[in-house]
């Protein structure tokens, strides 16, 4: 898997993984914030895959109708889709684009549920590596006690209920969250994650994400150009431009 | 009931199913629209049902979990091609594991109208890479017979627009931007598509059945063949 800047993109792509509960939303917004006081190009990916696909999801999981298979492939489709249409324009307009999330989810989510991990990792080959990937390791019983306090009811495949591991949801997935955690913490060699000790505070942790990406990435390349200020009956031929160069990307 | 026969799967195969649990029969009938597919297999189907043998039809977009969608998709041509290609590749999983599975291990002939061959042939004439769809692919099994209606690309022109019309934008490639013009873009992309599947018949040893012929003359064909799949219970 050869990252972004292997592969001759002009952007950079930083992830961040780890359990739910272990603060790495938190550090992420924390890190666009300081990017983009500094005038860098920066772009937080959020989850928003088109309708169409996002239908299909939302139907299979209310209707409890996924197996592991079909389950990794709805989101592998959802994944390419925020993808294709998303991340590879921005990365081709050399934008610095920050993700909550990457395909390592998938990876240890689908491996978890029994799919084979060649079989997972082909199917989401088409997608380079992140130049950055920061795993934030908590411990499992912080990040559950997160969760089960601030957001009772667990949904049906979040819990991990389709393992059938135990009849009731917070127990489910507290088994579910532990294999998980198993399978990142087995894949963080393969794919270089840099391990973030995430019972640390919120402010010393944020200091050691920022030292990492400005180790990591020059950032003075990625400032934004101070557009000469146009006559405003050209500024629409700027954008008109912008356009046809995403377009021929 | 016929005697267990357990099958094979091209890959991984999927979690939680024994290929040796899969007994019956899985029977594909390949080919491009307007080859008779549809007009064969309810042949078939009434033939080995009234002979007694129970059946299950699949075919491409028939999903509970992604038809609906997939047909909007499609409409719009909003989506990019991995994407819409893993989106079939959704589509056919599901119809896998809620339809052919539990069909297979109830010794069930299972009937597919187009197969994975099909899903391939369109990625690889749009350029996609080879490899990556064998192994998200590897969740098949491998039928017991495949069966290629193949028909010239002449010949379906005519076939479609005395059905239809109209042809298809899909099924002329308009996607690919072969020609602006649709007749011309439909020749060139089902040709093709032929060429994938001959490609492609090394590999996977499909029966090519000469479907210019009549629908009679190809089911009198058919049947021969299939009888004898059957035989080998």
């Amino acid at each position: 898997m050869k990252t972004f800047a292997e592969s001759n993109f002009p952007g950079r792509l930083i992830a961040v993984e780890g359990l739910d509960g272990s603060g790495k939303s938190t550090q992420i917004y924390l890190l666009k914030r300081w990017l983009e006081a500094e005038g860098i190009k920066v772009y937080f990916s959020e989850w928003n895959s088109s309708e169409l696909v996002k239908s299909a999801t939302s139907k299979g999981k209310k209707r409890e109708l996924l197996t592991p298979t079909t389950f990794s492939l709805i989101h592998a489709t959802d994944f390419a889709d925020r993808y294709e249409r998303h991340l590879l324009p921005l990365l081709r307009a050399g934008y610095i684009v920050l993700c909550d999330r990457y395909v390592f989810t998938a990876f240890a989510r689908d491996v978890t549920r029994g799919c084979p991990p060649d079989w997972v990792r082909g199917n989401y080959s088409f997608a380079c590596a992140p130049d950055l990937t920061m795993f934030f390791k908590a411990d499992l019983e912080v990040s559950l006690n997160r969760i089960l306090e601030g957001r009772p009811k667990l949904k049906f495949f979040e819990a991990g209920m389709d393992l059938r591991l135990s009849t009731d949801p917070y127990e489910s997935f507290k088994i579910f969250q532990g294999r998980i955690l198993d399978q990142y913490l087995a894949m963080s060699k393969e794919f270089n994650f840099v391990i973030m000790d995430a019972n640390e505070n919120v402010e010393k942790q944020q200091v050691i994400v920022r030292k990492l990406v400005s180790e990591k990435i020059d950032l003075k390349k990625f400032k934004r150009r101070s557009p000469l200020p146009l006559p405003p009956s050209l500024v629409g031929d700027r954008e008109e431009k912008d356009e046809l160069e995403d377009k021929a990307a | 009931m016929s005697a267990k026969k357990s099958h094979k799967f091209y890959g991984h195969g999927i979690p939680r199913v024994k290929p040796e649990d899969l007994g019956g029969k899985l029977i594909v009938v390949e080919g491009a629209d307007g080859s008779g597919r549809s007009t064969q297999i309810a042949e078939l189907v009434n033939w080995l049902e009234t002979g007694g043998r129970p059946t299950v039809q699949v075919g491409l977009k028939r999903s509970t979990l992604v038809s609906e969608e997939l047909e909007k998709a499609q409409d719009g041509n909003v989506l990019s091609r991995t994407t819409l290609s893993l989106f079939y590749a959704t589509d056919f999983a599901d119809q896998l594991s809620n339809l052919i599975i539990p069909a297979l291990k109830a010794g069930f002939i299972v009937l597919s109208d187009r197969y994975i061959y099909t899903l391939m042939a369109r990625d690889l004439v749009r350029g996609m890479d080879e490899k990556w769809l064998k192994n998200l692919y590897g969740i098949a099994p491998v039928p017991d017979a495949v069966f290629y209606l193949s028909v010239e690309p002449e010949e379906l022109v005519q076939r479609n627009l005395s059905k239809n019309a109209t042809l298809d934008y899909w099924e002329s490639g308009m996607d690919l931007g072969l020609s602006r013009d649709m007749f011309d873009s439909f020749l060139k992309y089902q040709a093709a598509m032929q060429s994938a599947f001959k490609a492609m018949q090394k590999t996977y040893g499909f029966d090519i059945v000469d479907a210019n012929r009549s629908a009679h003359a190809v089911n009198k064909e058919l049947r021969k063949k299939i009888s004898s799949v059957l035989d080998t219970d």
